[in-house]
């Protein structure tokens, strides 16, 4: 559902372009200072969205295991003239500690400003901000419009195609499969009889659209207008301008 | 009368098929009629409205669409004269909400963005689903989908609407809402619909009933005529109408006027005969 607070509103392509970026000066920051300031700038982001902080945290769930796998490893091999505890190849230090909390907040930094964007940011947007950002490549003759098209399309059939599986396996069923017994092998062969028509009336679906985007008059990519507009406003100068001064503030006072 | 779509001696085989699916075939609609096009799986009727659009290329012969041949050259001219409703619902929705959806049209004909917000909106209205407008397809059901599909077709103000079996997969009051819709389109903009249905109670609403059997025209005539053929109807894939199905077991033992009767019609004459005795 659509919110209406500031960072719904702010223009798709600039959110778009901000994340990765943010993402990028997130590898600046190397002392307390820095990534305070950036994980404060982050929780004010997410203050300004209104949207409950519990859907951040759910977004980090699916990758506790990487961040727990990252964080031990930096702890245990960062290499230290001064090992609190040592065994074997193993070494726990103050440096090491220090340096594996750097990195889970790191983690939490990137996963944070990602969900952001993608809460606040229809799929579709997001399409239409790919094609913006990309549309300097038609020079270069790169389909840009017709890969906008293609994605929007993909993103409005992922509902039906899920329902086209659930119908498939509600009737596989019916006939004696038994999705969830066996073991790993079995398992993953259970899921052909699923595929294989799932394959067969995805085509079919592409050739009913096809005939109807063609009896609507879709050529190819060129001569059409567009009926979404993505508008730049004031607000999206004001936070590019944000994150210039925040890359200023963050140069200030990381460490050399 | 003008005819709108005049077809003449078209022939159409499928690639690596035995026979034609479309044989010799003549057909000519007039202008603001509403024509249905009825017959049995595989006799031809959505291969004929492919033609019709250009959507494949007949063999032989030639098809007129408001007085042009259509041919390579002019075959976009022609398909913006033609709004195709297809039978599913879901296959036909391109945009990823409704307005979207209704725009995809015009942004194909590269209409400037302004017209296109009115257009939009115009359509929306015509079909009455001008709340929906940032729905996504998802939320709406069967009806409300096909609805939106007419508008769609509707913003681009095409002259001929071809339904090609469009209410086929909807629910009894989806049915209802979308026929009533073209009824009234049909009256006010002045549009020639073609019809093509399995559906005896939407032929009842046509002027006029062509019925195809492999490939070829084999009946063309009102719809009271092509009702009187009774049981024969089966053979073409379609029901029998109930009122006449109720005429012929009746006729054996009350004495009712000759030809077909619509529901009221029947009525009217039960209701008479038992007035005069």
């Amino acid at each position: 559902m659509p919110g209406d607070s500031l960072i719904y509103k702010l223009d798709p392509r600039g959110k778009f372009l901000i994340t990765f970026y943010f993402i990028g000066i997130v590898f600046l920051a190397n002392n307390v200072a820095s990534y305070g300031f950036l994980l404060l700038f982050v929780l004010f982001a997410v203050y300004l969205s209104k949207i409950n902080l519990g859907f951040f945290l759910k977004g980090l769930r699916p990758m506790f295991w990487l961040i727990l796998f990252t964080v031990l490893l930096q702890m245990f091999f960062t290499p230290s003239e001064h090992p609190i505890w040592n065994f074997g190849v193993l070494t726990l230090s103050k440096e090491g500690m220090v340096i594996s909390a750097y990195i889970f907040v790191r983690f939490v930094l990137i996963i944070f400003v990602s969900t952001l964007l993608t809460l606040t940011t229809t799929p579709i947007e997001i399409s239409d901000s790919i094609e913006s950002i990309l549309k300097p490549l038609k020079a270069i003759k790169f389909p840009v419009t017709q890969i906008a098209l293609m994605l929007s399309i993909a993103l409005r059939f992922v509902p039906l195609l899920i329902d086209e599986t659930t119908k498939i396996m509600d009737a596989q069923r019916a006939r004696g499969v038994d999705f969830g017994e066996g073991g790993l092998i079995k398992r993953i062969k259970s899921f052909v009889p699923i595929l294989i028509p799932l394959f067969v009336s995805s085509f079919s679906i592409a050739y009913d659209l096809a005939i109807a985007m063609e009896s609507r008059g879709y050529r190819d990519g060129e001569g059409r207008s567009k009926y979404r507009m993505l508008k730049w406003e004031m607000r999206d100068t004001v936070a590019a301008i944000v994150m210039i001064v925040i890359t200023g503030i963050l140069l200030m006072i990381r460490s050399y | 009368m003008n005819n709108i779509i005049s077809i003449k001696d078209i022939t159409y085989t499928y690639p690596d098929a035995v026979s034609h699916a479309i044989d010799n075939l003549s057909l000519d609609i007039n202008t603001n009629e509403w024509l249905s096009i009825v017959g049995k799986n595989g006799s031809g009727k959505s291969t004929l409205t492919k033609l019709i659009d250009g959507l494949i290329e007949a063999d032989s012969g030639t098809i007129e669409i408001d007085g042009q041949t259509i041919n390579e050259d002019n075959i976009w001219d022609a398909r913006k004269k033609i709004g195709i409703i297809f039978q599913n619902p879901d296959h036909q929705f391109v945009g990823a909400t409704v307005e979207d959806d209704v725009a995809f049209g015009l942004e194909n004909q590269g209409v400037p963005r302004p017209q296109m917000v009115e257009k939009v909106d115009a359509a929306l209205e015509m079909v009455d689903m001008q709340d929906y407008k940032t729905r996504d397809p998802q939320s709406l059901s069967g009806g409300q989908k096909q609805r939106v599909a007419i508008a769609g077709v509707l913003a681009t103000r095409p002259q001929i609407i071809i339904m090609d079996e469009s209410t086929s997969m909807l629910d009894p009051k989806g049915r209802k809402t979308v026929l009533d819709l073209i009824k009234r389109l049909r009256h006010d903009q002045n549009m020639t619909i073609i019809s093509i249905t399995h559906d005896i109670e939407e032929t009842q609403l046509s002027e006029r009933i062509v019925v195809l059997d492999n490939g070829r025209v084999v009946k063309d005539g009102l719809p009271e005529s092509i009702y009187n053929l009774g049981s024969e109807l089966t053979n073409f894939g379609l029901e029998e109408p109930f009122s006449s199905q109720l005429t012929q077991l009746l006729r054996n033992d009350l004495k009712l006027p000759e030809g077909f009767l619509n529901e009221e019609e029947l009525m009217d004459s039960i209701w008479k005969l038992s007035s005069k005795m």
